[in-house]
């Protein structure tokens, strides 16, 4: 009898989707000329061309859409609701990487095979989330036609078969009601999936696949609950649209629909429409945040004449009565205030789903509790108000979680019925999920045709900016201080003056599948590891980075500009780029959980994730050039200075070295402003000169000790060494390879591990090699290493045959981490790396990003030694109580 | 002794205030409900309650306990919105002016009451300066535990289920009573595990109650009072209102999942359309639609908690059943619903009382012992029980009272 069941679709006309969602669509950039890395890169990019903004940009919420890419192979799936209709698409990328000889050598060299992988090997590809209204079908049928997703998968190599008996999987009510045009129109059948199946499927592949997917949400503060996808089982899932549903989910389609009940969304805006005059689920939630349910509600201090019932731990402002105070009241409906009617209503409802949410958790014993469903639609107070139910009644013990992508669970749901869906074993760390640039504006929903090209965005983006800053201004959302009392009939406290679903909510961007991702193998303990060393839930830590991050976007954009030949469109480019960033950074300003839990080495990806977004291959690719010149021109001199030194010494003026060549980085303020004092080599040596030990951090006897024993005891060499460089020029040449070079001299295998594509000065995977071959020029050591490691394959006429003859040396190798960031979040490193890390007994950081901002508290299997130059006052005071310039030279040997 | 030649006057009759020697009250958000006893010694006892009366008096002979006083324990409700009515029906009955006090002594000290209920804090000066009496405030809880421990033991046939316009009386063993789940459906709900005399504990409880059912129901019809609604309720159909399962799956079970298509998705889902006004639905199936939300989630919170204490009995109470058939009904449904038919819904005949006859008993009867004191037993009796031999009922959803007898220890 009190049964519910019910999905969002059976309300009808209730969501004005108005919920972020990610800018559509995307593709590998068009690699840069002779650039062969990127095709390789194990992040792509996003296609632009062609973007295009949807509709009326006078609209509060244009769309992106970004239709012209050829997804090689796709998939989707529909979840049709009454409201809005939920895509979720997968598009699939061919392996480029076959045919790069620097790689294929590596492979060679690390024993990795295809062959050792799978048979048909998973591809690499993007998950993307889409939603349109409804009532705007046919938008959605042109946005599936003009990408052709209806004729995807590998059919649509074969253009005889597509367009012919096409299957989508589809769920929601409209996949029964809408099957006929779907037909009609794109000629495919809708093969109706069931819904609670989909829904189950679609969270656990949430809660497995995505790292901070499931959050908590108590008096306004959301907090990200990482979750092991080992210890997941069994939870409640309830979802709560019309009415709500409560599921057991035991496993991977093991579930049971235990409870629900029919005091749901459909009650909610049923009531709220018969008591008020709102057009829509979404006015009628917008009247509530200006509520005042006391109007309404008996509370317990009407009775008690504002007295606690302290005995039972009730509160006088808990709700004793939810509307019993209209009955001792003379009122007519018009006499109440329709916001008072609307925040009543919300909190009866979201508190009596709290309450009999946690009683089921509590019968059948499940430890977490997910919430989910329209009615919830990241709207803070509702999840307040649940929060506080659960809290309430569990006396703590229980607490509500809430995702991230809860109004996509049935749509992936039915994405992953598909019998190949490409998703399968798919685990944490192979997913990257990106905000492309519209992610801050848009609702990500589309609608109206597409876009031209690339200038067509930069246009959006430029008649974007003043309703963009407009929307993106903050609101405050900042808690009331001490308000509330024991009761879970409290007033939540999230209230802004204003509803806007999108401030509240959580965006949702593009998923990327690089199945070549991998966790790094030596790290000591992956569950506990956490790159971030900067936490910046403190609000002062955030702002400090906005800031910095803002004032450095205009020197960045210059270089950027320039990097292009400063030509009028890249200077178009650049303005867009800023604007999309400065978008970035304004909604993290005011939801720093917007993307999920916000580390500083994600504002920095993304900072050139957007370069690259608006084509922007290689910002500082002239200013490395020009660097490395420069330094590989007084590498020489400076060997034979360090041949000229002992064993001791010279491991000390190595690591002097590289510290003091940490200094040459354009991510730093404080180091651009030097560098027109200056030429490289001059700033070198005066900062090598500075290199006074003791350091602040400095463990170089320890690391001594072990590289080159005591007077009673040698110590083994390492067998294999990974040396993660940061920035090119004088770093990674006077820095980096001279201390390589002594790695190699000692019988130590050496692998230079660098960014798979550019971040601000970092050298590269794809330009290290020729940087080696030009440091081997003078250089025996490196030569001979370089050669065994496949190195120098241009300068040889058989490579195979010359690694085998030069095999006396150790080798030198190169392999891309994995990213292209500044930092490095361990958890998601390339398989080259991986497999590279293996043998390898130490492991090398160097530089803020990788050393400090990232990994500095990271434990490894092996020994491990970081060492950075801090140049930023803050960083230095906050990690190592010191001033600008101090050194880390940190070394811990494996346990 | 033969207390029925010492009293003449008619019960009935307001003016005459001689045979009410005790009162309690239970002031409530919504209503203010008020017991009292009056001596009984003039009513015309037919044979067959003669007999059971007899039956009563021989019973206890057996015991320690002797039959001191034969009279009723009277039931009233009022608004609480109209409490000057409650006000002013003391004073006419100068019901507290009870048991040899017949008459106010001006200077003397003033007469405590008993009173329990939200109200009796709030309302305390009004009747100190309307009727010269000290509400002596009575913990809410304890007073409605031991009004139904008190009913439930002492009142035969109290506790009843109702399936189906079923109503089935459930013989209550005494030594099996305890656990139970208590559910008080007032303005909110209260939901108490009862372990026995004076053990228990606010378990749960929700604010999605009477005062939901009736502040909701006057916002939405033109009802003038709750009794008024529920009428309404009786004769709607919530189907126009509610979404139901069938309505999803265009008509259909979703037997997956064990739901009939009659089984309500979405209460007021239905309300939703675009294009119908609140004027467009007819107050009836709002009311009803109403009715059943409220008693089927108080059916489902009650279940899941006597579920988890792993209590066998669930009583209802409250002003909120007022025995309407349609209510107890539907809160049969929900609790047979989602217990899978293992656990039943019972009720209790003076639900909406439990409060105010708890009151009454948790007091000391001054007004009865000084009574029997006087007049009876010529000394002050330590403990007075009560047996009830008849309950006599009044207009329907009107008062009534409770025939008894009273021992003495």
């Amino acid at each position: 009898m009190a049964g519910s069941l019910e999905k969002e679709q059976q309300v009808v006309g209730i969501i004005e989707g108005e919920k972020l969602e990610s800018g559509e669509g995307d593709r590998d950039m068009a690699p840069a000329a002779g650039n062969s890395i990127h095709r390789s890169g194990s992040r792509p990019q996003l296609d632009v061309s062609k973007a295009e903004i949807q509709g009326n940009v006078e609209e509060k919420y244009p769309t992106i859409l970004l239709p012209n890419q050829s997804d090689d192979l796709s998939h989707l799936a529909l979840d049709i609701g009454g409201s809005l209709i939920k895509l979720v698409y997968f598009s699939r990328h061919e392996n480029q990487s076959a045919d790069d000889k620097r790689k294929k050598s590596v492979k060679e060299r690390l024993g990795i095979s295809n062959g050792n992988r799978r048979s048909f090997p998973i591809l690499g590809g993007r998950l993307h989330f889409v939603k349109f209204e409804t009532r705007k079908i046919n938008e959605c049928l042109d946005f599936i036609h003009s990408k052709q997703l209806h004729c995807g998968g590998l059919e649509s190599r074969y253009p005889d078969v597509s367009d012919q008996n096409g299957i989508i999987k589809a769920t929601g009510g409209g996949a029964y009601k809408y099957a006929d045009l779907f037909k009609e129109r794109l000629g495919v059948s809708l093969d109706k999936e069931d819904e609670m199946d989909c829904l189950v499927a679609g969270a656990n592949f949430l809660l497995k696949a995505i790292r901070h997917e499931a959050f908590t949400h108590m008096e306004g503060q959301k907090e990200f609950v990482q979750i092991d996808p080992n210890d997941l089982f069994p939870y409640l899932l309830v979802n709560i649209g019309s009415g709500v549903s409560m599921i057991k989910v035991d496993g991977d389609g093991k579930f049971e629909r235990i409870s629900g009940t029919n005091v749901g969304g459909g009650t909610y805006w049923g009531l709220g429409r018969l008591l008020t005059k709102c057009k829509s689920f979404d006015e009628l939630l917008e009247l509530s945040q200006k509520g005042d349910n006391r109007t309404m509600d008996m509370l317990v201090g009407d009775i008690y004449g504002g007295l606690d019932y302290s005995k039972i731990g009730l509160s006088a402002s808990t709700i004793a009565s939810s509307f019993g105070k209209t009955i001792s009241e003379k009122k007519e409906l018009e006499d109440y205030r329709p916001e008072d009617i609307s925040l009543s209503l919300l909190r009866m409802i979201s508190y009596n789903i709290g309450q009999i949410a946690y009683l089921n958790a509590l019968r059948f014993r499940l430890k977490r509790i997910f919430f989910g469903g329209f009615f919830i639609r990241g709207h803070a107070y509702t999840m307040d108000t649940i929060s506080f139910a659960v809290h309430f009644w569990s006396k703590g013990e229980a607490q509500a979680m809430f995702l991230r992508h809860e109004g996509f669970l049935g749509a992936l749901g039915a994405f992953m019925s598909y019998e190949k869906h490409g998703l399968d074993d798919l685990m944490v760390h192979q997913l990257v999920e990106r905000f492309p640039m519209g992610a801050p504006y848009t609702g990500g929903k589309i609608h109206g045709p597409p876009l031209g090209d690339l200038n067509e965005k930069i246009s959006w983006m430029e008649k974007f900016l003043q309703k963009g800053t407009e929307i993106t201004a903050p609101v405050p959302t900042t808690p009331l201080a001490g308000t509330t009392g024991l009761g879970g009939f409290e007033v939540p406290l999230s209230k802004g003056n204003t509803l806007r679903s999108d401030a509240s909510a959580l965006n949702v961007g593009v998923l990327h599948l690089v199945p070549t991702l991998e966790v790094f193998p030596l790290l000591a303990d992956p569950k506990l590891y956490d790159p971030n060393t900067i936490d910046l839930s403190d609000h002062s830590e955030l702002e400090y980075w906005f800031t910095i991050l803002s004032e450095h976007l205009p020197d960045l954009v210059d270089k950027a500009v320039a990097s292009e030949g400063g030509t009028d469109d890249a200077i178009r480019r650049g303005a867009a780029f800023a604007r999309a960033f400065s978008a970035h950074l304004a909604r993290l300003r005011e939801e720093p959980a917007a993307y999920g839990k916000l580390g500083l080495a994600n504002l920095l990806e993304m900072r050139e994730e957007c370069l690259r977004e608006f084509q922007f291959v290689d910002a500082y690719r002239s200013i490395k050039q020009r660097e490395n010149e420069a330094s590989l021109a007084v590498l020489p001199d400076l060997l034979v200075e360090l041949d000229s030194m002992d064993e001791e010494t010279r491991l000390l003026t190595l690591i002097e070295g590289v510290l003091a060549a940490n200094i040459f980085d354009w991510g730093s303020r404080a180091c651009v402003d030097l560098y027109h004092k200056g030429t490289i080599i001059e700033i070198y040596r005066m900062s090598r000169n500075k290199m006074q030990r003791p350091w602040r951090v400095d463990d170089f006897d320890v690391f001594k000790g072990r590289m080159l024993g005591t007077r009673d005891k040698k110590m083994p060499r390492h067998k294999r060494a990974l040396l993660f460089v940061d920035n090119s020029g004088a770093d990674i040449v006077l820095g980096m390879l001279p201390l390589a070079r002594e790695l190699l001299r000692r019988g130590t295998e050496v692998v230079l591990v660098a960014n798979s594509l550019p971040a601000l000065n970092d050298v590269t995977a794809m330009e290290l090699p020729d940087i080696v071959a030009e440091a081997a020029k003078h250089c025996d050591i490196l030569r001979r290493a370089a050669e065994a490691g496949g190195l120098l394959v241009d300068a040889m006429i058989n490579t195979s045959d010359s690694s085998k003859q030069n095999s006396s040396s150790v080798p030198l190798m190169v392999v891309e981490n994995g990213c292209g960031s500044p930092c490095i979040d361990l958890r998601q490193v390339s398989s080259e790396l991986a497999a590279a890390a293996k043998v390898a007994d130490l492991v090398i950081l160097e530089g803020m990003g990788r050393a400090l901002h990232t990994n500095l508290n990271a434990q490894f299997k092996c020994d491990a030694l970081k060492l950075a130059m801090v140049k930023n006052q803050r960083l230095a005071e906050k990690l190592i109580k010191g001033k600008i310039y101090d050194c880390i030279c940190k070394y811990e040997p494996a346990n | 002794m033969d207390l029925k030649k010492a009293q003449t006057d008619p019960i009935l009759d307001p003016n005459q205030s001689n045979y009410v020697y005790h009162l309690a009250l239970d002031i409530g958000g919504s209503l203010a409900k008020v017991v009292y006893f009056t001596k009984d010694d003039d009513h015309f006892v037919d044979g067959e309650e003669g007999l059971s009366h007899r039956k009563a008096l021989e019973k206890s002979n057996g015991s320690r306990q002797y039959p001191v006083l034969n009279g009723r324990l009277n039931f009233k409700k009022f608004e609480t919105s109209k409490i000057n009515d409650c006000v002013e029906f003391i004073k006419s009955m100068k019901l507290h002016f009870g048991g040899s006090q017949r008459q106010a002594i001006p200077g003397s000290q003033p007469i405590a009451v008993k009173a329990t209920g939200g109200g009796a804090y709030k309302y305390a000066d009004l009747f100190k300066e309307r009727l010269g009496i000290i509400l002596d405030k009575e913990d809410e809880m304890d007073c409605l535990v031991a009004g139904a421990n008190f009913l439930l033991e002492v009142v035969h046939q109290e506790a009843f289920t109702y399936m189906g316009d079923q109503k089935q009386f459930v013989q209550i063993d005494q030594n099996d009573l305890y656990p139970y789940l208590l559910v008080n459906i007032g303005s909110g709900v209260g939901m108490i595990k009862v372990e026995g005399e004076g053990k228990f504990e606010r378990v749960s409880g929700t604010s999605i109650g009477g005062g939901t059912f009736w502040g909701l129901g006057k916002l939405l019809t033109d009802c003038k009072s709750f009794d008024e609604l529920l009428d309404l309720s009786y004769r709607g159909n919530n189907r126009a209102v509610d979404m139901l399962v069938g309505d999803i799956y265009g008509g259909m079970d979703y037997s997956k999942i064990g739901l009939s298509s009659t089984a309500i998705a979405s209460s007021f889902g239905k309300a939703i359309s675009d294009n119908r006004e609140r004027e467009d639905y007819k107050p009836e199936d709002i009311a009803r639609s109403l009715l059943r939300m409220i008693s089927n989630n108080i059916g489902q919170i009650s279940y899941l908690n006597a579920l988890r204490f792993g209590l066998k009995r669930i009583f209802f109470g409250g002003f909120f059943i007022r025995r309407h058939p349609f209510t107890m009904d539907t809160l049969s449904v929900a609790v047979n619903f989602w217990s899978k038919g293992e656990a039943k819904a019972m009720f209790l005949r003076h639900e909406g009382f439990l409060g105010a006859v708890g009151a009454f008993m948790s007091s000391d009867k001054h007004g009865l012992k000084e009574l029997l004191a006087n007049q009876v037993v010529q000394r002050t009796p330590s403990k007075l029980s009560f047996a009830v031999d008849k309950i006599i009922h009044g207009q329907p959803d009107g008062d009534e009272s409770i025939e008894c007898s009273v021992y003495a220890a």
